[in-house]
């Protein structure tokens, strides 16, 4: 599972069905059927966010505030607030494909294959991460590695024909509530590169979810991205129809 | 005595000399003019890589070369430092700002290389403005033009004052977008430029990434690239702290490896042709020794030592070498000459070939290189006297009785 996966998964909100699902595949002998359960537990769940970003990196330092939507793990929009300069760029998500709008040339721009490796929005988080975050499951095999009276850590390991770009990550979850600590991950040679954390867990709605992520690029020192969830809502009504490139344009 | 008695001995079967000669001569020939179409290719290839897009020396901050950091620049005012002495042979020097990016228009999106250049000084150091095969190059105090490479624009179906969109990244983190009309279009026979560079005003480029009397390097042309190393040199010992000059080898590797290579084959080619021109000179020799048998037991009976007739056989071939040279030099002087002045124009049969990073053109053409007439010159003396090494031997050890009495 890509980091981004997760990035995204608490983007939308949808991060804690995400969090459930890895644990049980974990010690589950029918792993496909789970996820296949866990996969259609997705449809239908919508969500809402006013969120605060913050990028450090070795050379500027900025802080974005943004508006996101998403339907299911498929659907994703995400509009900036603040600063003045960008307000109104706009990024949809579209089952694989991922879209810019720009306000200030009004034009709407398909993010090529070429380009999915790089950076969203300025931030340690990549496009790639919100598209791979809908084939999870697809990608690689889940093991426990350890289990304690509060907490999992479960190893993923990409399929051999899987197209990633992670060698190995690997997930710590809290067992009560059930919410991700920590992801780590590991590069071909097995070294730690990146970290996601996640903090200030809260009750929203009838749900527990960390509203507080941190990407902390290892082999960047002092380099962070920071996001953190300062309105959540979850089950609101969006359809499809939302989510279309006429959407992303609207001011 | 020696040295009249062994010319007078070369005329004694003319024919055959003749025609030995005439293959050390044609060999000689030959290879003089291979060498120089040769240096001739090495040198378009110099000139159409270097010249087109990375100049010969570039000054630049120390870490820019190896990640090209959008965060590694100079001040605009690098590009007006003054020259140190020894540099004698600059044409030209230009400030360059760069980004990567994504260029998109209404077919699609592609990964770029944006760089921002002073539309007056930019020529005075790379030819790209020549390269053009639609519209015109980018003009003083204009903004958002770009002059792009001709696969980009066919990949993203645009032509001739249609509009692109460019994004990037800026120096303060924000999104930098912005749009650019195209002004021009180049073709390079280089796919990395055709296919992925923008060439753009640097004052709007600046703006764009919020970098403003920023530059990332100077790069400077010289009048013979060969002389970049020293002049690269002679920068850095005057560059203040924070800016690096570097040659154009750092650049293109492999052109630094192709004159290397060029050596090399020099000698091959020269070993190749020589061997068999060799054999001719050893065939020729033998068959006048073997002829004289008596004469030599003659000679030796007679009190000559064996060293003089050793020596008497290769001043022989050595006379052969250098006649052979003689005229083989001006042979390949007079056709070497003939393709620095004329050529031979391919391109009705071959297009440019882009070969480890540079543009072969499609001619043949030689250039004058001292080295490429000395080397094919002095070789042919040594290879005729090793030819004659054998049949010098072979005199010298005769008995002198079984001599005399040969038929």
């Amino acid at each position: 599972m890509s980091y981004l996966t997760l990035a995204s998964r608490l983007l939308t909100g949808t991060l804690l069905t995400g969090a459930l699902l890895l644990p049980r595949a974990a010690w589950s002998l029918d792993l496909a059927a789970l996820i296949r359960e866990v996969e259609q537990q997705y449809h239908g769940t919508s969500s809402h966010a006013l969120t605060t970003m913050q990028v450090r990196t070795a050379n500027w330092e900025r802080t974005l505030e943004m508006e996101a939507w998403s339907l299911g793990r498929d659907y994703f929009l995400v509009r900036i607030l603040e600063p003045a300069k960008e307000r109104g760029v706009a990024t949809l998500k579209r089952d694989r494909e991922v879209w810019n709008y720009l306000p200030k040339v009004d034009r709407t721009i398909k993010v090529p294959p070429s380009m999915m490796g790089g950076s969203w929005m300025g931030s340690h988080i990549t496009n790639d991460d919100l598209v791979k975050a809908s084939h999870v499951e697809e990608d690689y095999t889940f093991r426990l590695l350890e289990e304690t009276a509060d907490h999992w850590l479960i190893e993923c390991l990409p399929k051999p024909e899987a197209a990633v770009v992670w060698g190995k990550i690997v997930y710590r979850l809290s067992k009560q509530p059930r919410v991700p600590e920590q992801v780590d991950y590991y590069d071909e040679e097995q070294q730690r590169i990146r970290e996601l954390r996640f903090d200030d867990v809260r009750r929203v709605g009838d749900r527990t979810v960390p509203l507080k992520l941190t990407v902390t690029p290892l082999d960047k020192p002092g380099e962070q991205t920071i996001l953190h969830y300062r309105e959540l809502s979850f089950d609101i009504r969006l359809d499809q129809g939302y989510f279309n490139l006429r959407a992303l344009q609207k001011h | 005595m020696l040295t009249a008695l062994a010319f007078r001995n070369l005329w004694r079967n003319r024919r055959r000399t003749l025609l030995t000669l005439s293959a050390m001569v044609v060999s000689a020939a030959l290879l003089i003019l291979c060498l120089g179409v040769y240096a001739g290719m090495i040198d378009d290839m110099l000139t159409t890589t270097t010249r087109l897009y990375h100049g010969h020396v570039v000054l630049a901050a120390p870490d820019y070369h190896a990640h090209r950091t959008l965060h590694a620049h100079l001040p605009e005012s690098a590009a007006d430092l003054p020259t140190p002495a020894g540099v004698t042979d600059m044409v030209g020097r230009t400030p360059r700002l760069r980004a990567f990016g994504l260029l998109s228009a209404a077919a699609g999106s592609q990964p770029v290389e944006i760089l921002g250049v002073d539309p007056v000084r930019e020529p005075t150091v790379t030819t790209l403005h020549r390269q053009l095969v639609a519209g015109r190059y980018l003009q003083a105090g204009e903004a958002g033009a770009a002059v792009i490479g001709s696969t980009l624009a066919k990949k993203l179906g645009v032509a001739v004052g249609g509009e692109v969109v460019v994004v990037t990244q800026a120096a303060d983190g924000s999104i930098g977008n912005d749009l650019l009309t195209v002004r021009g279009i180049f073709t390079t026979g280089d796919s990395r430029h055709d296919g992925r560079l923008v060439v753009t005003p640097l004052p709007w480029l600046q703006q764009l990434l919020v970098l403003d009397g920023r530059i990332h390097e100077v790069v400077i042309a010289v009048a013979n690239p060969l002389q970049a190393f020293a002049d690269a040199d002679r920068f850095n010992a005057v560059l203040p702290a924070g800016i690096e000059a570097r040659d154009w080898g750092d650049f293109l590797p492999e052109m630094r490896e192709a004159i290397v290579s060029f050596d090399v084959s020099r000698v091959i080619i020269a070993g190749i042709l020589y061997f068999a021109t060799a054999l001719g000179i050893l065939n020729t020799c033998f068959m006048s020794v073997m002829e004289r048998t008596r004469e030599f037991g003659l000679l030796l009976a007679s009190g000559m030592r064996p060293w003089g007739i050793r020596r008497l056989v290769l001043l022989e071939t050595l006379f052969l070498g250098l006649i052979g040279s003689a005229v083989g030099l001006l042979g390949g002087l007079l056709l070497t000459w003939y393709m620095q002045a004329v050529g031979i124009d391919l391109s009705g049969t071959i297009t440019p070939i882009t070969y480890a990073g540079s543009t072969i053109l499609p001619r043949l053409r030689a250039v004058f290189d001292p080295g490429n007439f000395l080397f094919p010159v002095v070789m042919l003396v040594v290879v005729a006297l090793v030819a004659g090494f054998l049949p010098a031997n072979r005199a010298a050890r005769l008995d002198p009785v079984a001599a005399l009495r040969e038929e």
